[in-house]
């Protein structure tokens, strides 16, 4: 028997309030030669954390911009600068057509790579460290090297097995994530696998390998036909519109799948999660999402992303309330300064 | 007069919730269990504002001196019953964001203004055999990409043309490197250490010995006074500015800035240049005015409306700069062409003549 799922989670955020804040930041962007940032950021975390209440008490955001903007200069100081000379140094040979420099190069590319998943993993530590429920301090555990390796791994296998590495390698990295997440003294455990993601892999994939035969043989007939712009340009367009029901139908389906496989394997003190995520919402989500990003030039992102927070709470379930007078405050306070490597190497950070 | 108002407590040790009544106090508030046991009491100066309850449902607060714990109290009424003052809020920041902002602006003015001397500072402390090996470097760059022209009477010619001029220069710095290179632009480098490239354009548009002359003795001065190698660590500086104030990885944004700030930087350059060009043909005996019917050749060209010759497009305002050069003194007697002609005519063909 299994008990009757809880929806705990709600977001109560307004679009504008998200709006408000990001055009604020946009102008102390340009204002401080977008030194604001750090700032900016922050404040959008404050308003899409402290919108999502769980168990109707909300979740808050202690992060500080000047964190940020400490880590930012460290990283520069301590990796970009220097990565950046050697980058440098690299070139000078390959000018001086020493050997060493192509060398040096096939050396620096995958060090950056690296670096940029090591980052990514520091970040989301930081983010968690900085996220408190009842006062309670969530966090991270495990190795930023651990996962890192897992990651170059994973983006290294994707391609050489023409994708079909895809479903394993992410749900093996979101165990790894979400496995070291804690909240209070207690870890989230994650044992999703990658049952029934291959069937809609395959028909993803099979999508994909139709479509590009489809384009590639259109292309190459219209060639030997000799037709003119105009029809080039019909083509063109109908090529896209193919693309969004060939191509974004069957990635969303595939999507939902990973996300509802995700939540159904992990639990937090004995109480499983689940999604219900369906094709057609998650779809809109992300087509409306990316309209947002784009016809804004990305200043409207806070909005996309508060979408994205109201989304999941939406879906978001649990089996259970965990015994909250048994966990306790945890003893680590995380990073003191955030994210540097990430808003260095990666720069654009999405909320 | 006491009253009790229902709230929910969290002392921020466990992730417990707990049912509490809320008791405004002259010097703060009593939290207690509905067992009426006391569970902790926050003086007033301690309290915090922590924000609403979603949908007007109550406020929040907090205490400075448990930061952990939260309380939330249904009736917001309540809260400014029990608060003497308002309750403090996340400190404005507008005070300390303004002096931000002119500290910044400061800091970015000095920087402007300081660039230019910090990287003739950083050139002159360059060693010299690490510069010029920057600088051929660089000229081997260019020798890769376009035919290096010699030939023996055209290079003998040239040879003898710079000689002559660095015959002005401090002794450490008279071994000059001059290539010609085979390429079509109208214009003239002078790269770190002691290389100049002219181009064989330059030399098709030049009408005499003593116009190349002229921009010889001009490039030879930037190579004296150590201009290249001061221009790209200025370009360095910039760039590596630019990536720390917009962290942009890219480089895009810096590269970008490099190029604008580069044109704001080099007049002053530019204007040494033309200067001690001018002393350098007076010691060699060169007559100026080759050099300031070059730049009215530039002028014309400019004037036509075509493609702009290169030289130009990094030496602007040929017109202001011939008149410069006009109105210097310099030898009043009209001195004889710098190369015989038959030398000039071997320069002319030192690309394999057209
Ligand atoms: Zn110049």
């Amino acid at each position: 028997m299994t008990p009757e799922p809880i929806f705990p989670f709600r977001h109560h955020g307004r679009t504008g309030a998200a709006v408000r804040v990001a055009l604020v930041n946009l102008g102390l962007n340009i204002v401080t030669l977008s030194f604001w940032r750090f700032w900016g950021r922050t404040n959008v975390r404050r308003l899409l954390w402290g919108g999502t209440s769980v168990w109707d008490d909300p979740v808050e955001y202690t992060g500080l911009g000047g964190e940020l903007f400490k880590g930012f200069l460290l990283v520069l100081l301590v990796v970009y600068l220097p990565l950046l000379g050697l980058y440098g140094w690299a070139q000078v040979l390959i000018a001086a057509e020493d050997p060493r420099g192509g060398l040096m190069l096939a050396g620096l590319y995958p060090l950056t790579i690296f670096l940029i998943a090591v980052g990514g993993f520091r970040a989301r530590r930081y983010q968690l460290s900085r996220t408190l429920w009842r006062g309670i301090r969530g966090g991270q555990t495990g190795s930023a090297v651990g996962y890192a390796l897992r990651s170059m791994a994973v983006w290294v296998l994707v391609p050489l097995t023409l994708g079909w590495a895809l479903p394993w390698g992410e749900m093996m990295l979101a165990r790894y994530r979400l496995g070291h997440t804690t909240f209070g003294d207690r870890t989230f455990a994650c044992d999703a696998g990658v049952k029934g993601l291959y069937a809609r892999m395959a028909v993803m994939w099979l999508c994909g390998a139709v479509y590009l035969t489809l384009a590639v043989g259109f292309a190459v007939l219209l060639e030997q036909w000799g037709i003119e712009e105009e029809a080039g340009a019909f083509y063109l367009a109908m090529l896209a519109l193919g693309a969004v029901f060939v191509l974004v139908v069957p990635w969303a389906w595939y999507r939902a799948a990973v996300f509802t496989r995700l939540a159904a394997g992990t639990s937090f003190d004995g109480h499983r999660f689940t999604a219900q995520v369906r094709t057609w919402p998650l779809i809109r989500l992300v087509l409306g999402n990316a309209l947002i990003s784009l016809f804004s030039l990305g200043v409207l992102r806070p909005w996309a992303a508060q979408r994205t927070f109201r989304f999941t709470c939406s879906v978001m379930a649990v089996d259970g309330v965990p015994d909250f007078a048994a966990i306790h405050q945890s003893a680590d306070h995380g990073p003191s300064t955030g994210e540097g490597l990430v808003s260095v190497l990666d720069g654009a950070g999405e909320f | 007069m006491q009253s009790d108002r229902p709230g929910r407590f969290n002392d921020g040790r466990s992730a417990s919730s707990r049912k509490v009544m809320v008791r405004a106090m002259a010097t703060g508030v009593e939290i207690r269990g509905e067992d009426g046991f006391l569970i902790a009491v926050w003086k007033t100066d301690d309290l915090v504002a922590d924000g609403e309850l979603p949908d007007g449902k109550g406020v929040r607060l907090r205490c400075a001196a448990e930061p952990d714990a939260r309380l939330a109290i249904a009736d917001a009424v309540f809260v400014r019953e029990a608060l003497s003052v308002p309750p403090k809020r996340f400190r404005p920041v507008r005070w300390g964001l303004a002096a931000g902002l002119i500290l910044g602006a400061g800091v970015l003015i000095g920087l402007y203004l300081s660039l230019p001397d910090l990287s003739r500072l950083g050139a002159a402390m360059m060693p010299p055999q690490t510069e010029r090996a920057w600088g051929s470097q660089i000229a081997a760059g260019f020798e890769r990409q376009m035919r290096a022209c010699r030939s023996p009477a055209g290079s003998e010619a040239l040879a003898r043309l710079t000689d002559r001029l660095t015959a002005g220069l401090p002794p450490e710095r008279r071994a000059v490197t001059v290539r010609v290179l085979d390429g079509k632009v109208v214009n003239a480098l002078a790269l770190p250490g002691a290389e100049i490239i002219v181009f064989r354009g330059l030399i098709d548009e030049a009408g005499g010995p003593d116009e190349l002359a002229g921009v010889l003795a001009h490039e030879l001065t930037h190579v004296a006074e150590r201009h290249p190698a001061a221009a790209l660590i200025r370009g360095l500086g910039v760039g590596v500015i630019a990536t720390v104030i917009t962290g942009d990885a890219s480089g895009l944004v810096a590269s970008g800035l490099v190029t604008v700030m580069a044109s704001a930087y080099t007049r002053d350059d530019e204007a040494a240049a033309d200067r001690g060009a001018l002393a350098l043909l007076t010691r060699a005996g060169i007559g100026k005015d080759g050099f300031a019917a070059f730049f009215h050749r530039l002028e014309g060209r400019e004037a036509s409306g075509g493609l702009l010759p290169a030289w130009m497009s990094t030496h602007p305002d040929s017109k202001a700069r011939a008149e410069a050069v006009e109105t210097a003194t310099a030898a009043a007697k009209s001195l004889p062409p710098s190369l015989r002609d038959t030398e000039w005519q071997a320069i002319k063909a030192i690309c394999g003549g057209v």
